[in-house]
């Protein structure tokens, strides 16, 4: 059996009475992008912390190929490091911001020069060597970051909310170049983040962290499409959340359909509804609906010229039973 | 700018709006601010310029016999003395600041606020109170001999330490907090990090703690008038005991070489050292 680059064993950490990460167990494949996803203060940065090194765990185990770890400092561990702020040393140049890891390991300045300049290449900073980083754009930072991070060819790349400081635009395309990247250099990676929309884009799987605890792993599709407890519902994208006898009835927005009154199909299940509000977004209606028992439910339709809503009619909403499931109601 | 705009959209700002007094008002003002501070030093630069024993403003004639006084033994013995005390008081200050700073800063241990209070203290204590308790200390344990330069450093780097405390702390606090584990996921054993990371960051902040400390202890005259003895007299001393007698325009002339040294050094260091952000706070951009 191939180890895998990374496993967490019953993982644990606590400060004073907060248990910051419970018992947490992951193992993150050969190659493999693992998003740790969640809202502040769920553990995901602890976790990275802990297998960084910077923070001791109280208890569990975290062995990289197989090797355990939580007796080495964090410079003996061969991890590349990427964090929010970038934490680029301002006194160097790029090359020897880049250059650093490699002048650690006593790697001899011929060769330094040469894989730094692979290295630059390789996020496409080619002739910014000779830099300082006050003189870069923040994008730039990150590829400098980047590269520094994947010069010593380290065992695994730990991204630690690397994209949050970029504005929206530049964010998405950093999303794909480091995915492209990652997957080139088929490099196991354990990225930490808050937003959903990076996490479904850029991960192999996702594990939804809340209150210390990895609430549910998977693939992107598995987490969007299927989410089995109600809070990874309400995270990952917007969910409808209909409480019923057999427990919460969770349907995305795109799936809840709106009809005449009397007009759906048969064999599914429906509300008669009430249009609250439209919003216009453009290539798509989002619809606010309120059901007999008061709840609000939202649907949203593509801006395709077919049926059009207004305030105050009355509908029926409707889903197939395949677009839904339900969750526990906790 | 960002925060200025926010705050005014959240309250009306009359003044914004209507603007009482015009720019010209405030550039008359700040006009008159820069005279009433520039003022003094250029006519005592003038008046080192007469001819006549006489401080005439505006000077009569033209002499520079005033200057050759100046750069004469009577002034160049206390001129070089005080180089020489400010000088080591620097490094003195410099070298203990370091450490000092890194300890405050990053570690917790017992005692560490009485420590701070003690090393920061003198930075409110009036320096007369240094002087006289260090003169009042030396003779009670019999070391009065010290008097003199021996006592005028100890005092010096007394009241000039927090200077270098504080700005070696200023660049501590100012580091953002990731570098130094960025450094250790590199490989960088903590040794290494403190070499080149810590260290080379903190460097700023201690040239800036130097030129304070030099400063400082070139211009102080309240401690070394307690302690000071002949032979062993800094400028600033000289320059006091020299004023019994009047003022005359060697004094003068002495007066704007003694403020030009202290220029001359913050303009040196500032063109080779970033020491811009601690002199007028200007933010460094890492």
């Amino acid at each position: 059996m191939v180890e895998p680059a990374l496993r967490l064993a019953a993982l644990t950490k606590r400060f004073g009475a907060l248990i910051a990460v419970d018992a947490i167990d992951l193992a993150v494949a050969q190659g493999e992008f693992v998003t740790l996803l969640g809202p502040s203060g769920c553990g995901k940065t602890t976790t990275l912390n802990m297998i960084a090194g910077f923070i001791t765990p109280d208890a569990g185990s975290i062995r990289l190929h197989g090797k355990a770890v939580e007796p080495l400092p964090p410079f003996r561990r061969d991890l590349g490091l990427v964090f929010q702020d970038y934490a680029l040393f301002p006194h160097m140049t790029v090359a020897e911001n880049v250059g650093f890891g490699l002048r650690m390991r006593r790697v001899p300045r011929g060769e330094i020069a040469q894989r730094v300049a692979q290295a630059l290449d390789l996020v496409q900073l080619t002739g910014l060597d000779q830099r300082r980083p006050s003189q870069l754009s923040g994008g730039q930072r990150q590829r400098v970051a980047l590269a520094r991070a994947l010069v010593i060819q380290p065992a695994m790349l730990l991204l630690d909310e690397p994209l949050s400081n970029l504005d929206l635009k530049l964010r998405e395309e950093m999303r794909m170049e480091i995915s492209a990247l990652q997957q080139r250099l088929g490099i196991a990676t354990v990225f930490v983040t808050h937003d959903q929309a990076e996490a479904l884009t850029m991960s192999d799987r996702i594990a939804v962290m809340r209150q210390g605890r990895i609430e549910q792993i998977g693939t992107p599709n598995d987490i969007y499409e299927r989410p089995t407890t109600r809070f990874v519902a309400g995270f990952i994208g917007t969910a409808n959340l209909i409480e019923s006898r057999e427990g919460v009835i969770v349907i995305r927005p795109e799936r809840l359909k709106l009809c005449p009154p009397g007009q759906e199909p048969p064999d599914v299940r429906c509300w008669p509804a009430r249009v609250e509000r439209v919003v216009y977004l453009g290539a798509r209606l989002e619809l606010r609906l309120r059901i007999a028992d008061s709840t609000q439910l939202l649907a949203e339709t593509v801006n395709d010229g077919g049926a059009t809503w207004s305030t105050g009619d009355m509908a029926t909403a409707w889903f197939r039973p395949e677009d839904a499931w339900v969750v526990a109601k906790e | 700018m960002k925060r200025l705009a926010s705050w005014s959209v959240k309250r009306p700002a009359p003044w914004s709006v209507k603007r009482p007094a015009p720019w010209s008002a405030l550039k008359l003002l700040v006009a008159c601010i820069y005279l009433f501070m520039l003022g003094p030093i250029l006519i005592t630069a003038a008046v080192a310029f007469n001819q006549d024993n006489r401080s005439y403003f505006p000077p009569r004639g033209f002499s520079l016999r005033w200057w050759y006084a100046a750069f004469g033994p009577q002034w160049m013995q206390p001129l070089v003395f005080s180089l020489e005390l400010a000088t080591l008081v620097a490094l003195i200050s410099a070298a203990a600041g370091v450490p000092l700073a890194f300890a405050f800063q990053r570690y917790n241990f017992p005692g560490k606020s009485l420590v701070r209070a003690i090393t920061l203290g003198p930075l409110i204590l009036p320096s007369l109170v240094t002087g006289i308790a260090l003169l009042q200390f030396l003779s009670l344990v019999g070391l009065g001999r010290w008097m003199g330069f021996w006592a005028l450093l100890i005092g010096h780097v007394v009241i000039c330490l927090p200077f270098s405390v504080r700005t070696v702390a200023i660049s501590l606090a100012a580091m953002p907090g990731n570098l130094e584990p960025a450094a250790a996921s590199l490989g960088a054993t903590p040794l290494a990090v403190l070499r080149h990371v810590t260290l080379p960051l903190a460097i700023p902040g201690m040239f800036a703690g130097m030129i304070f400390a030099f400063i400082h202890s070139f211009d102080d005259v309240n401690l070394s008038l307690f302690i000071a003895r002949p032979g062993e007299r800094p400028l600033t001393v000289a320059i006091l005991s020299f004023l019994e007698f009047g003022f005359a325009p060697t004094l003068a002339a002495v007066s704007i070489l003694s403020m030009l040294i202290p220029l001359a050094l913050v303009a040196l260091f500032g063109r080779f050292v970033g020491i811009g952000e601690f002199l007028y706070q200007e933010a460094g951009n890492g």
